[in-house]
């Protein structure tokens, strides 16, 4: 028999404390809810552990800390979810916000401060805790309590440390489908906006301009008999208002979605885009095959906010247009030599792209330093390859007919 | 003149054939998608096809299509296409190998009779007939070092009714000058772009087009 093996209560300690680490991290998978997740967190640490309370707390830059997980042996917590207490230099929480590693303190009698007060009010003796890191930056901890003085062998803290790992996974979930749901938020405001403006721009163009030729119909009509030489001048103002209606629509049509984008794909599409832009655009590399109508479309968009914030905002003299198909993504890249500073949080263009972009599994960057011209790369997943192009098209398994 | 016009919407077609009829043209046959257009085109062999760029069967540029096999296959046929799309890709397209007995118009070009009757007979003729707009646009485009910057305005005018496709003599009424003087403005032109000159018209759009496009 030797001194090294573990005894059995060693083991089944060990063993709890697995399970139990299974326990948090299936939680932390599966449960959307932050606030039932960090309550379970702390109830597993406080059984595993055996200890009188647990709490997870978040750091505010006010130097205090919000409780946004509780537990305690026979129900009520101490610091239940959602109270705000301070954070004092040398409890266990003070030094985790200062250090970012895994502390303890083993006796709180003798130590000061406001929250020490209120420890040894509830009869707090001695704590461990570890640190809660999201993004390089401490952002709350894990604290387990007890009444005893030295209740927690050593490195009971290191053992909380795996909690505290998790509970940072969770929170980079709960981080990552917030920002997700925000996105789907902007995506479809950006298409509401979009149909209020293509309402807006339909009442006041096509419409006005239909109204318009109706009325002078009219009046030529009415004339037809008496006044044909005026009914000929009216004839001729209707026809006016129509040109105008049809230029109108022509142009909202071609906004909306251009026809050559279906048909003649990104290159030719690219090409029409390029010469209209105010400023010469050079072409660049562009994909030899048609890609999936998703990527097409989106690339198409991105090249044309990107040159349309380029002219507006650049005061650049060209600009370049490149799309690059490697490694079962297309990369999207338009440069300018402009003023550069472009920034996605500030304008919605740009981070309506983002959202676009990464709706399709993509990415957006955008390189913008001041006065050294703006660089937006765009990366598309291909996705399933369309392998039958013209029965997507055709809708009814037809293929294209060939006049043969 | 002897034409076949192709489009579906029956409203628009019979519109068409009206019009067509109206200024002095015989509309031998109709068509309501690209198929039937090609096999009207086929038997009746017109001078030229009036064709709609959006048709059955798929609904995307089957007129293009059709338009560009027909030049292809019967070349005694020249094709006029209508367009609702103001769209330099698809124009240059059709012409891509000669602008010969080709013709790329805005739809609503149609109302303004006399126009459209002059288009349809210059393509018809084995001239071409390219929408002013889309020209506009293709001169438009902005370029670096832009050699267009060293025409004249009056130049960039002849060249722009070049690339439509319109003879010396029909420049020369529109800017009301004599046919000698828009000879000399071609002239000049084609010396300030380094292009050789071209005798026909047809191949005149197409020198100028492809200048444009490559720029």
């Amino acid at each position: 028999m030797t001194n090294d093996r573990p005894s059995v209560a060693q083991l089944e300690a060990l063993l709890a404390e697995q399970a139990a680490l299974r326990r948090v991290a299936t939680l932390v998978a599966g449960d959307p809810d932050a606030g039932r997740l960090f309550e379970g967190v702390c109830e597993e640490v406080g059984r595993v552990l055996g200890v009188d309370s647990a709490n997870i707390t978040r750091f505010e830059d006010d130097g205090t800390q919000t409780v946004v997980g509780a537990w305690a042996v026979g129900g009520a917590p101490w610091f239940p979810a959602g109270e705000r207490v301070p954070i004092d230099g040398e409890t266990v929480s003070g030094k985790l916000r200062r250090t970012g590693r895994p502390q303890r303190v083993d006796e709180y009698a003798g130590v000061r401060g406001e929250l020490v007060r209120r420890l040894q009010a509830v009869g707090i003796k001695s704590a461990v805790g570890a640190p809660v890191t999201v993004a390089g930056r401490v952002w709350g901890g894990i604290v387990a309590s007890s009444g005893r003085p030295h209740a927690f062998p050593e490195g009971a803290e290191h053992r909380l440390a795996d909690f505290a790992e998790l509970v940072t996974a969770a929170l980079a979930n709960v981080d990552a489908r917030e920002q997700l749901a925000a996105s789907r938020a902007r995506i479809v405001q950006a298409g509401y906006e979009e149909r209020r403006r293509l309402g807006r721009d339909l009442h006041d163009g096509a419409q006005q301009d239909l109204v318009g030729a109706m009325i002078s119909l009219r009046l030529a009509q009415r004339r037809l008999a008496q006044a044909p030489d005026e009914a000929g001048e009216f004839v001729e103002e209707a026809l006016e208002h129509m040109e105008t209606g049809i230029r109108d629509l022509r142009e909202l049509a071609s906004g909306i979605h251009p026809s050559v984008l279906t048909d003649r794909g990104l290159s030719v599409a690219l090409e029409t885009l390029a010469g209209r832009s105010p400023m010469p655009v050079e072409l660049g590399e562009m994909p030899p095959q048609r890609l999936p109508a998703p990527v097409e479309t989106s690339a198409y968009f991105v090249v044309a906010e990107a040159l349309t914030n380029a002219a507006r905002h650049a005061r650049c003299s060209h600009a370049y247009v490149g799309v690059r198909v490697e490694d079962g993504s297309a990369t999207v890249e338009v440069r300018d030599d402009g003023v550069g500073g472009a920034d996605a949080s500030a304008g919605s263009g740009l981070r309506g792209l983002a959202d676009r972009v990464s709706a399709l599994g993509g990415r957006l960057e955008i390189e913008s330093p001041s006065g050294k011209g703006t660089t937006i790369r765009a990366r598309i997943a291909l996705g399933a390859p369309e392998t039958d192009r013209g029965a997507v098209r055709l809708g009814r398994g037809r293929q294209p007919p060939t006049y043969g | 003149m002897r034409v076949v016009v192709g489009e579906d919407s029956v409203l628009v077609r019979e519109g068409l054939v009206r019009l067509l009829g109206e200024a002095g043209f015989e509309v031998v046959a109709q068509a309501g998608d690209a198929e039937e257009l090609v096999r009207e085109v086929s038997a009746h062999r017109p001078d030229v096809a009036v064709v709609d760029i959006r048709m059955p069967p798929t609904e995307t540029d089957d007129g293009l299509r059709a338009a560009i096999e027909i030049r292809r296959r019967m070349p005694q046929t020249g094709v006029l296409v209508l367009s609702q799309y103001l769209e330099e890709g698809y124009a240059l397209e059709l012409v891509a190998d000669s602008a010969e007995g080709t013709g790329y118009l805005l739809k609503d070009r149609v109302a303004d009779v006399e126009r459209f009757a002059d288009s349809v007979r210059r393509v018809g003729e084995g001239g071409s007939a390219l929408d002013p707009e889309v020209v506009a646009h293709l001169l438009g485009r902005r370029r670096r070092d832009d050699p267009l910057a060293r025409l004249t305005k009056r130049e960039r005018e002849v060249l722009a009714l070049m690339a439509e496709g319109r003879s010396n003599q029909a420049i020369a009424e529109q800017l009301v000058v004599t046919e000698r003087a828009v000879e000399k403005h071609v002239t000049s032109i084609f010396g300030k772009l380094a292009l050789m000159p071209a005798a026909a018209d047809h191949r005149r759009v197409l020198a100028v087009l492809t200048f444009l496009r490559s720029q």
